[in-house]
């Protein structure tokens, strides 16, 4: 392919250049590092990257838009990141050695597009360990108020900033404590192993599974009445909400090189996982719907620890909603650490590319990690999930997230024109079908998304793209020519 | 036996290498030269997003054998050894691990960039292997070189007059003796801060009595080794600089050292005495774990 090595070009040669696709026999070769998954493992991952993020706090957002029709907009969100996935897979499998939709955007679709990515998947991963921090506090003050029978002053536990007749305060202590935690065992080295990942999810799925029974048992067919009532604008208002809970999916999507038959594995896999999730999300919010009627959602006494409270309210004691805030506060400790950790890995890559300052593809010799990029990434966090209140930024996740989504599925239509004869282990089925709907759907679920969104949005988008042109674009690691490795000989 | 050394990546520090072919040709034993770099998590990332750090790491990892190998070609061309990149969430864990795995008898490292010149410096990868090593480590110099040594002809042994000191002189005995390497006994003293004003001189006798019990422990230290000819001096001074400095040292020399019984008291120990000694010592130090 032909990559402007950007020595003398024009700036519009500069902005659609790409970064050549690089030929590598993937990042390690030592017999002990190659993972490999079977379809079913690969499966659990996804559920477990999935479910967790959202579910524990999204139906007290959706619910209030949607009300009952809230299980078709977990639907639609559904099938928006199955297709995503779909057409995610695809792509990592073409280009084995990136990782993020941003480095897929550099090598398939130029410098400009993956500076507009870049600026995407920074709020999907940063402004989501910002969200779910946020959440994670509210479930950890109803822990302590259950089990100590104290919890912190409001002035330590809610935002400044008000969002419609929510509770304020001064700063969300609890959020602000996790993240720091977070960056020093990141700072540590620390991952999460396949183990830890497992009782996370089980712990998870098993919360969530109480929650569905006891929510069942409280059931009243009345709450479901006027299940129609908020209309199409209202689902869509919703399924851009949850959309959020969905983020995490394409940890499938991307482990093309490391099963075993992709072509067969990866679609079933992503398929299984999303059906997995959207069940369990599904029986969450039918339970939830089942045990209080929709206008209860927007309840302030809700507003954070939604789910504990519900079952407090059905149960009349406390113990059941002790159970699922504990799990809830172990479970969003490791979603937190995994997003952080995507987020600074990301910065790495894009400062290796050179559109940031070096620092941040700098490793410390002693701890082995970014410790520079990781502190950034853990004080910018910190101050968005100290200073911002969660319904801010649920939705502004959800753009980045379905922007970055139809950018890969543009992406995968691209790739099958300019590049028809690079590799491809998995292939999208009933193409060009497939990549088309996608878009459809993201651009349907992205219409619901409040104005105050697009305003978020379009502001970041602009401060990145104004970093990207006073600085960046001098310092790009392609005006050196720095490109390592081989291109992929066209056959 | 295998030799395992540290060679860390992204520098271009040849001191451990070197240090790991002139201990290996004296004990006629191979070399595996590790380097350590980052790892990546275990399970899978949302979005694959540590695919390029993954990337990096091998690119890392890669340079750094090229590295090792081009250094190995020069100053140890007539050994056996190989290089070879490993993950690792801790430089000394992931070295102690491969130490393990091929059975190493001792563990090489380089001292720390910011040392003086040409004296041992612990930078925080060999202090960690120090306090927690099941085998031997050996210290570089900062900045020394094989070219002019290409084994090591006598043994410091640095000897505490206790049971732990005596296995230790008994070891490096039977190592040098299969090296073929003469062997020297020496116990350090340090004159104690006199009081002011000096109105009591009770320091400097103090310290004569030392001295005069450390050379007679030598002497039967000395004659228990069973060899002929063994070396022992006691080195004192007003400081541990000084002390160190005034015995005689040759290029080809090492000095071997024993580390206290690990734990607190190892810290205490290693950051008392052994360690002023070994930061003054002009020549490779070997600390061997006391059992």
């Amino acid at each position: 392919m032909s990559a402007d090595t950007g020595t003398g070009s024009t700036l519009g040669q500069q902005l659609v250049r790409r970064k050549p696709i690089k030929l590598q026999s993937g990042p390690h070769d030592g017999p002990d590092l190659k993972r490999s998954f079977g379809t079913f493992q690969l499966m659990m991952f996804g559920v477990g990257a999935t479910v967790g993020t959202g579910i524990f706090f999204v139906l007290q957002e959706a619910v209030p838009d949607s009300g009952p029709a809230v299980i078709i907009s977990f639907l639609v969100a559904g099938l928006g990141a199955g297709l995503s996935a779909l057409c995610y897979a695809e792509v990592a499998s073409a280009i084995p050695v990136s990782g993020s939709t941003y480095s897929y955007a550099y090598h398939a679709l130029g410098e400009l597009v993956a500076v507009v990515i870049a600026a995407c998947v920074l709020l999907e991963y940063g402004v989501s360990s910002a969200a779910v921090a946020v959440g994670w506090s509210g479930y950890f003050n109803e822990l302590l108020d259950n089990v100590f029978g104290f919890s912190l002053p409001d002035a330590l536990s809610y935002s400044p900033i008000p969002y419609e007749d929510n509770t304020t305060g001064l700063i969300n202590l609890p959020a602000v404590v996790l993240v720091m935690m977070c960056m020093v065992l990141l700072i540590r080295g620390a991952s999460e192993s396949a183990r830890v990942n497992t009782v996370m999810v089980l712990i998870k799925l098993g919360v969530l599974l109480m929650f569905v029974v006891i929510g069942l048992t409280a059931w009243n067919g009345d709450h479901f009445d006027g299940f129609w009532d908020k209309g199409a604008a209202g689902i869509s208002a919703a399924a851009g909400t949850i959309f959020f809970s969905f983020i995490g999916l394409d940890a499938v999507s991307t482990a093309g090189e490391e099963v075993r038959d992709p072509q067969k594995a990866l679609p079933r896999a992503i398929m299984g996982a999303l059906a997995v999730v959207v069940t369990v999300y599904v029986l969450v919010a039918i339970a939830g719907l089942a045990a209080q009627p929709a206008s209860e959602f927007s309840d302030p006494e809700q507003q954070d620890a939604g789910l504990a409270v519900i079952l407090e309210n059905v149960t009349g004691h406390a113990a059941w909603g002790t159970v699922l805030a504990a799990g809830a506060v172990i479970s969003i400790f490791s979603v937190t650490l995994v997003t952080l950790y995507g987020q600074t890995r990301i910065l790495f890559a894009i400062g290796r590319d050179g559109m940031l300052p070096e620092r941040f593809s700098s490793v410390n010799p002693r701890t082995l990690t970014p410790t520079f990029n990781t502190i950034v990434v853990a004080i910018v966090v910190a101050l968005i999930g100290g200073f911002v209140p969660a319904d801010y930024l649920w939705d502004t996740v959800s753009i980045g997230t379905l922007m970055a989504f139809i950018v890969v599925a543009v992406g995968v239509i691209v790739l099958r024109r300019t590049q028809p004869d690079l590799e491809r282990p998995f292939r999208v089925p009933l193409f060009p079908f497939v990549p088309i709907l996608t878009v459809a759907v993201c651009i349907y679920i992205l219409s619901g998304l409040a104005g105050v969104t697009w305003l978020i949005f379009g502001s970041w988008l602009l401060v990145v793209l104004a970093f990207y042109f006073l600085w960046g674009r001098r310092h790009a690691a392609l005006n050196r020519g720095v490109v390592a490795d081989t291109e992929v000989p066209q056959s | 036996m295998t030799i395992v050394v540290g060679h860390p990546t992204r520098t271009h520090d040849r001191s451990a290498v070197s240090l790991g072919a002139m201990l290996a040709r004296s004990l006629s034993t191979d070399l595996l030269v590790v380097s350590v770099v980052p790892a990546q998590w275990p399970t899978l990332v949302a979005g694959n997003v540590d695919r390029e750090y993954a990337a990096w790491a091998h690119e890392v990892g890669a340079a750094a054998v090229a590295d090792a190998e081009r250094v190995l070609a020069e100053v140890a061309g007539d050994l056996e050894a190989r290089a070879v990149a490993v993950p690792g969430r801790s430089v000394p864990a992931a070295l102690l691990e491969q130490a393990r795995s091929v059975d190493a008898g001792l563990v090489v490292v380089g001292s720390a960039a910011d040392g003086p010149w040409e004296r041992v410096a612990l930078g925080s990868t060999a202090d960690h292997l120090l306090h927690s090593a099941h085998v031997p480590v050996a210290v570089a110099p900062r900045g020394f070189a094989t070219h002019a040594v290409p084994r090591f002809t006598r043994a410091t042994c640095a000897f505490r007059a206790d049971r732990a000191s005596a296995e230790v002189l008994r070891r490096t005995t039977e190592i040098c003796a299969s090296a073929g390497a003469a062997v020297r006994i020496a116990t350090f003293g340090v004159l104690g801060k006199t009081m002011y004003p000096p109105e009591v001189r009770g320091e400097q006798d103090v310290l004569a009595s030392f001295v005069e019990q450390a050379e007679a422990a030598l002497r039967e230290a000395a004659a228990a080794t069973g060899l002929r000819e063994v070396d022992h001096v006691v080195a004192t001074g007003p400081d541990w600089a000084s002390a160190v400095g005034r015995l005689e040292w040759r290029h080809d020399d090492v000095l071997v050292l024993g580390s206290s019984p690990r734990g607190v008291l190892a810290r205490v120990f290693i950051g008392s005495h052994a360690s002023r000694i070994i930061r003054h010592s002009p020549v490779p130090v070997v600390v061997v774990p006391e059992s």
